[in-house]
């Protein structure tokens, strides 16, 4: 019950955080909300800001190009709008990388039966298709003597989209099937 | 043919297989047994050079199998050729427009004379011939099933590795698969649970407990014949009957006649 509310009240204060990395427009405070969580890392402070730099990356570049261009073309300074947006989605995604290591979700969401449940099925659901998707990649691994052609690559990425694509609306089907049974949707 | 040597496994730290050591002769009909989780399916990946151990050797035709070796262009280009690996997926498998293309995939890939005749051969063996058209997903599964043997038959593997080739089948089509791989001139592994399949798919079986070591290693009917080992691998139970008034217990394979 001790660890289920201390699972609880993390979720409360990252649910605060979020908030306050949202709303907060000045540079320096969020450069200091950013040393704070990965003070708060300790020593996994390397392993959650490589995985927050590999996640965000690709997605920062494109959004600070548009910024910068965007810049250009009304002679404007991107620099701080630049810093902002970059340094709010590292603190954002640092933040949430630190709480999933440290918060037990099942136990976090605890106080509500519904929560929980639907926590659960995402979770199997997840777990499932990952496993699905690694056996396709596998699969054309194992089929491909020399290194597949780029088409080869796209009917298979195809291919595996299309199945986890049919399988997921199935698997939906069933669950809320299996949450009519169990009177889920019951007023 | 193929050796493995104190091979472990592990899955973000999760035990899959441990202290495996085996032996496979060309020509070798092996059927591996074990309850689901076992590490069944991560040892036919192993062998089709899919996963690499997290300690132990394999070596594949005096060849060490491992991710460097097979960046090997001449290595990895004969390994493929040879070993193929049937997953418990078929839709995994298959990818191409038609049932055609899908058969052709590896034979074209390889270079190989004749596709087309190659193509018309397997799909005929293996019964699909009428399906060459279609695309593959528009298949039932025993008919994917067919279509992924005859792709991975095109190529003419010196080793075939089925993982729970007959999980999904019903009995008209397991009788059919089971005839065929018989009467299949290569080496195979194929992993099953199911007991009464196992003499038809093999001569020697290999057992994987719970604990995901090699529990046994000998002729299935040694295997067959010994219930103690049949219930430490959980693939046989005792329960309770009633017969009118007289309850007992003692031990099943449901799926064993």
């Amino acid at each position: 019950m001790h660890r289920a509310n201390h699972h609880q009240a993390l979720l409360l204060a990252y649910a605060g955080a979020i908030l306050t990395a949202t709303l907060v427009h000045e540079p320096r405070h969020l450069a200091l909300g950013l040393l704070l969580v990965l003070i708060l890392a300790g020593r996994q402070i390397t392993r959650i800001l490589l995985r927050t730099l590999r996640v965000v990356l690709l997605f920062n570049l494109t959004v600070s190009l548009g910024y910068v261009l965007l810049a250009l073309l009304r002679h404007i300074s991107p620099w701080d709008t630049l810093i902002l947006i970059n340094l709010r989605v590292l603190t954002l995604t640092c933040l949430t990388f630190l709480f999933i290591a440290r918060v037990n979700l099942f136990q976090a969401l605890g106080f509500s039966r519904t929560l929980t449940w639907l926590l659960v099925l995402a979770y199997s659901q997840a777990l499932a298709l990952k496993q699905v998707h690694e056996d396709f990649r596998l699969a054309l691994v194992s089929r491909t003597p020399i290194r597949p052609s780029l088409r080869d690559r796209y009917r298979a990425s195809a291919a595996a989209a299309a199945w986890l694509l049919d399988k997921g609306l199935a698997g939906a089907h069933q669950t809320a099937l299996a949450l009519r049974s169990r009177g889920f949707f019951d007023a | 043919m193929l050796e493995l040597r104190d091979v472990d496994h592990r899955f973000n730290g999760n035990l899959a297989l441990e202290s495996v050591s085996l032996r496979v002769s060309a020509g070798e009909r092996v059927v591996l047994l074990g309850t689901n989780g076992s590490g069944k399916s991560t040892l036919l990946k192993i062998l089709d050079g899919l996963l690499t151990p997290t300690h132990g050797s394999y070596r594949y035709q005096g060849e060490d199998i491992s991710p460097k070796r097979l960046r090997e262009r001449g290595l990895n280009l004969r390994f493929r050729r040879e070993v193929v690996l049937l997953f418990q997926n078929p839709d995994a498998m298959l990818f191409n427009p038609t049932v055609f293309d899908e058969i052709a995939f590896g034979p074209r890939q390889l270079r190989m004379p004749d596709v087309e005749e190659r193509v018309r051969h397997w799909a005929q063996t293996v019964g699909v011939a009428a399906h060459l058209h279609k695309p593959p997903f528009s298949l039932s599964g025993g008919e994917k099933q067919k279509v992924c043997l005859a792709a991975l038959l095109a190529v003419e593997p010196r080793l075939l590795l089925l993982d729970e080739p007959t999980s999904a089948l019903d009995p008209r089509s397991t009788g059919w698969l089971v005839d065929f791989l018989a009467g299949l001139r290569i080496t195979t592994i194929t992993t099953t649970h199911n007991l009464s399949l196992a003499p038809e798919l093999g001569r020697r079986a290999l057992v994987l407990g719970e604990n995901h070591r090699l529990l046994h290693d000998g002729p299935i009917e040694g295997l067959l014949g010994n219930l103690d080992l049949l219930l430490a691998a959980n693939l046989a139970h005792v329960h309770k009957h009633r017969h009118g008034a007289v309850e007992h217990r003692h031990w099943h394979a449901h799926d064993w006649q």
